[in-house]
C-alpha cells in the first residue's frame, strides 16, 4: 500500500510542478533560516570556550548615578493689546522632572571598594576594552584591540591556551608588563605559523612605547563579545594613571561575577541590587542615587541588541519576538501547504470517490494524503539541509560575521525537521480529513482524476 | 441475493423536494444479469448507487445476501464493499498517475492478508481475463476508450466480488468496443456466476441480459 501511495505521491508532485516548487520552497527555506538562526545563537551563546561557565555568569556593564530635582519650566503668556500680540515670558513653574544623570562603566575604585564580597559570588573580574594600539612592523601598520583586566578574568573565562599561561593577580598587583595575545595577533606580530605559538612565549611586544612580555597565546574566540575577542590582554594596573586613579564611581570598567553555581545567578543579581541601595555616593550634592541592572549572559546579549534600560525586560521582549518570528516562520509553509493541499486534494475528489467505492474507509484516505505530505516534507527537509549547509559555508567563507564561524547543529536540524514534519502532517490532515468525509457519489461525480 | 424493499430516495433542499426513486421493490437472484433502463434522470444510477452501498436510501431497506444494511458509513461497510462489490463506471474513473496494473491492484490495497506478490498475481490474472496483460505497464492515457473500460472491468473483478455494478459501461464506447465489453461481462456472468446489475441506454445490450427493469420518474414500470 505504501509503495502505491509513494508512487502516486511522486507522480502527483512531478505532475504539479508549480505546486511542488512552492511547497518545497516553503519547507526548505524555513528550515534553512531556522538553521541559520540557531547556528548563530549556538555560536554566540552556546557555551564553547571561553564561555564554558556561561550559566554562572552575571554581568554589570554600566552603572547609573543620578539625582532627581525640581526643574524650572518657563511659561509664555500671550495677550492681544491694541491689535498687537504681546508676549509675557517672565512666568515659570516648578516640576519634579529634572534628572542629573551619569551613566557608564564603573571606576576601579568603585569595583574594588564597594563591589567586593558579594554573597553567592565565587569570583569576579573587571575589564576595560576601549583602547586600541597602533603598531608598526616593517612599515606595516597593525591595530591591536585590547582588554585591560585582572587575573580572575582567565578563571571565569576558560580561554583555550595554545601556549603559555594566563597572568595572575600577583602579576596584576606587581604591575608586571605581561600580555596574553590571541593567536591571530601573535601570528601577525611575530610572523609565527600555526602550531608554533610556543615560540612567542617570553618574547616582547611593544605597545604604546612600553615593552610587554608574552606569557600566553589564546585561541580565537568564536563569538561577537568584543572584550573576549581582543588581540591583547593586559593587567589593568598597566592602564593610564587617569584610568587607575579615578575617584568618581563612573569609569571605564565593566564586571563579570561568577556565581557559586548556575542556580545562584538569580541570588547574585538580587544581592548586587541590594548592594546598590547601601553604597554611599561620593558626591551626593550632584548624584544621590545609584542604579544598575545586573544581567545573565542571555539577558546581556538581548540588552546589547535592544538597548533598553533593563536587560531582563530586553530578554523577555527578545524571547517573545523570537518565538513570534519562529511561529511565523513555521506557519508560513504550513498555511501555504494547507491552502495548496485543499485545492490539490479537491482536484482528486474523483479518485477519493473511486477508492472509497472499492473499499477504502475515511482513515485510508486520510492516511494516504498525510503520507503524501510527509513525502513532500521529507524532500523539502533534504533540500533545506543542503541549502542550510551551503549557506553556513558561504557565510563562514566570506567572513561576513567578522570572524565568527557558524557551525551546523545536527540536533537542531532534527528538531526543526520534526517540527516541519508535524506542520506538514497537520497541513495535509485538515484538507484530507475534510475530503475523506465527502459523500462517495458526490466525490465520483467530480470527473477529474 | 439483492433485495430492495420500499426503497425511496428523495433529495431535499430548503425550497424543493425531488423524488429520485419512489418505493422500489426489487429482488435480484444470485448469478443474475440484470439491466436497468429508462430515460435520463429517471433514477437508474441512484438505484445502482444504493445497491452498491455508496448511497443511502431515504426510506426502505436493502439486503445483500443475509445482511440487511443498516449503517452506510464506517469501516464495516467499506470492508463489505471491498469484498463483495465491484464497480464499473461509464467514464472509467482510472487514476491517470498509476499504471494499468497499479489501477487494477487498487481494491486489493484495502484488503487485509494479501501481500504485494499476491496482489500483483491477482491483478495480472484479472488483466489476462480482459485481454490486457501486455498493457499492464502502460498508463491510462496511453489506452483507447475500450481498453480503459477493460482495465476498469479488471479492477472491478480483481477482488473476485460476487456482485458487479456497471453504470453505462458501454456508454462512452463505439459499438465494436461496446460489444467487446458486453462479451466480457456476459462471460463473467456465465462462467464465474457473478451477479451483474448494469444500467444502460442501449436496448441491444439490455436484451443480452437475463432480465430488464425499466424505470420512469423514479418508479419501476416493468
Amino acid at each position: 500500500m505504501l509503495k502505491n501511495y509513494f508512487t502516486l505521491a511522486i507522480k502527483v508532485l512531478s505532475r504539479r510542478k508549480f505546486f511542488t516548487f512552492i511547497s518545497l520552497f516553503g519547507i526548505s527555506f524555513t528550515l534553512m533560516i531556522l538553521m541559520l538562526i540557531t547556528a548563530f545563537f549556538q555560536t554566540e551563546l552556546g557555551g564553547q570556550a571561553p564561555l564554558g561557565k556561561k550559566d554562572q555568569l552575571v554581568y554589570l556593564d554600566y552603572i547609573t548615578t543620578f539625582k532627581q530635582f525640581q526643574d524650572t519650566i518657563p511659561e509664555v503668556d500671550s495677550t492681544m493689546i491694541d491689535g498687537v500680540m504681546r508676549y509675557d515670558t517672565t512666568g515659570y513653574r516648578y516640576e519634579d522632572s529634572g534628572r542629573s544623570i551619569s551613566r557608564g562603566p564603573g571606576s576601579i575604585k568603585f569595583w574594588n571598594t564597594h563591589m567586593m564580597d558579594i554573597p553567592f559570588v565565587k569570583s569576579r573580574t573587571i575589564y576595560m576594552s576601549r583602547q586600541s594600539f597602533d603598531i608598526f612592523i616593517n612599515s606595516n601598520k597593525l591595530t591591536f584591540s585590547s582588554t585591560f583586566t585582572d587575573g580572575d578574568f582567565f578563571n571565569i573565562y576558560n580561554f583555550k591556551f595554545l601556549a603559555g599561561a594566563p597572568f595572575g593577580n600577583q602579576q596584576l598587583d606587581n604591575q608586571a608588563q605581561v600580555v596574553v595575545l590571541n593567536k591571530e595577533a601573535c601570528k601577525s606580530y611575530f610572523g609565527i605559523s600555526e602550531g608554533n605559538f610556543e615560540e612567542a612565549i617570553g618574547k616582547e611586544v611593544k605597545l604604546d612605547r612600553k615593552n610587554y612580555e608574552v606569557v600566553g597565546v589564546v585561541d580565537r574566540v568564536n563569538n561577537s563579545f568584543g572584550f573576549l575577542k581582543s588581540d591583547v590582554f593586559i593587567p589593568y594596573t598597566n592602564a593610564a594613571p587617569e584610568v587607575l586613579n579615578r575617584e568618581r564611581f563612573n569609569g571605564s570598567f565593566s564586571a563579570t561575577f561568577l556565581a557559586e553555581s548556575a542556580n545562584k545567578t538569580k541570588k547574585v543579581k538580587e544581592e548586587l541590587v541590594k548592594r546598590s541601595k547601601v553604597i554611599p555616593l561620593p558626591n551626593p550634592e550632584q548624584h544621590d542615587q545609584l542604579e544598575y541592572f545586573p544581567a545573565t549572559l542571555e539577558e546581556r546579549y538581548a540588552w546589547t541588541i535592544m538597548g533598553m534600560d533593563k536587560p531582563e525586560e530586553c530578554y523577555k521582549y527578545a524571547i517573545g519576538a523570537l518565538v513570534f518570528l519562529l511561529t511565523l516562520f513555521f506557519m508560513l509553509p504550513t498555511l501555504n501547504l494547507i491552502n495548496l493541499n485543499i485545492s490539490r486534494i479537491m482536484e482528486r475528489s474523483s479518485e477519493i470517490g473511486v477508492r472509497k467505492a472499492f473499499g477504502a474507509h475515511s482513515g485510508n484516505i486520510l492516511f494516504q494524503f498525510v503520507f503524501e505530505n510527509i513525502i513532500l516534507t521529507f524532500i523539502g527537509g533534504v533540500i533545506g539541509f543542503i541549502l542550510a549547509y551551503l549557506l553556513l559555508n558561504t557565510i563562514n567563507g566570506s567572513n561576513f560575521l567578522n570572524g565568527t564561524i557558524l557551525s551546523f547543529n545536527y540536533q537542531v536540524f532534527i528538531y526543526s525537521f520534526l517540527i516541519c514534519l508535524g506542520f506538514g502532517i497537520l497541513s495535509g490532515f485538515l484538507p484530507a480529513w475534510r475530503m475523506s468525509r465527502v459523500h462517495i457519489v458526490n466525490a465520483i461525480k467530480n470527473n477529474q482524476l | 441475493m439483492i433485495k430492495l424493499q420500499n426503497v425511496s430516495k428523495i433529495y431535499r433542499t430548503k425550497t424543493i423536494e425531488t423524488v429520485a426513486l419512489n418505493n422500489i421493490n426489487l429482488e435480484i437472484a444470485e448469478g443474475e444479469f440484470l439491466s436497468v433502463m429508462g430515460p435520463s434522470g429517471c433514477g437508474k444510477s441512484t438505484m445502482l448507487n444504493i445497491m452498491g452501498l455508496i448511497d443511502e436510501p431515504s426510506e426502505g431497506s436493502i439486503s445483500i445476501g443475509p445482511n440487511t444494511i443498516k449503517d452506510y458509513n464506517g469501516k464495516p461497510i467499506a470492508k463489505f464493499r471491498n469484498e463483495n462489490l465491484g464497480f464499473i463506471f461509464q467514464s472509467f474513473h482510472l487514476i491517470n498517475d498509476l499504471s494499468v496494473i497499479d489501477n487494477v491492484e487498487l481494491p486489493l490495497l484495502y484488503r487485509s492478508g494479501i501481500n504485494g506478490k499476491e496482489r500483483r498475481a491477482m491483478a495480472e490474472e484479472a488483466l489476462t481475463k480482459v485481454g490486457l496483460k501486455n498493457r499492464m505497464k502502460h498508463f491510462p492515457g496511453q489506452l483507447s476508450g475500450g481498453q480503459k473500460q477493460r482495465v476498469a472491468i479488471a479492477r472491478a473483478i480483481v477482488g473476485k466480488p460476487s456482485i458487479i455494478l456497471a453504470d453505462e459501461p458501454t456508454g462512452n464506447l463505439d459499438s465494436v468496443m461496446g460489444n467487446e465489453i458486453m462479451d466480457i461481462l456476459l462471460d463473467l456472468n456465465q462462467n464465474d456466476k457473478t451477479t451483474i446489475i448494469m444500467v444502460t441506454h442501449d436496448e441491444t445490450m439490455a436484451r443480452k441480459t437475463n432480465r430488464l427493469v425499466r424505470l420512469f420518474d423514479g418508479s419501476q414500470v416493468s
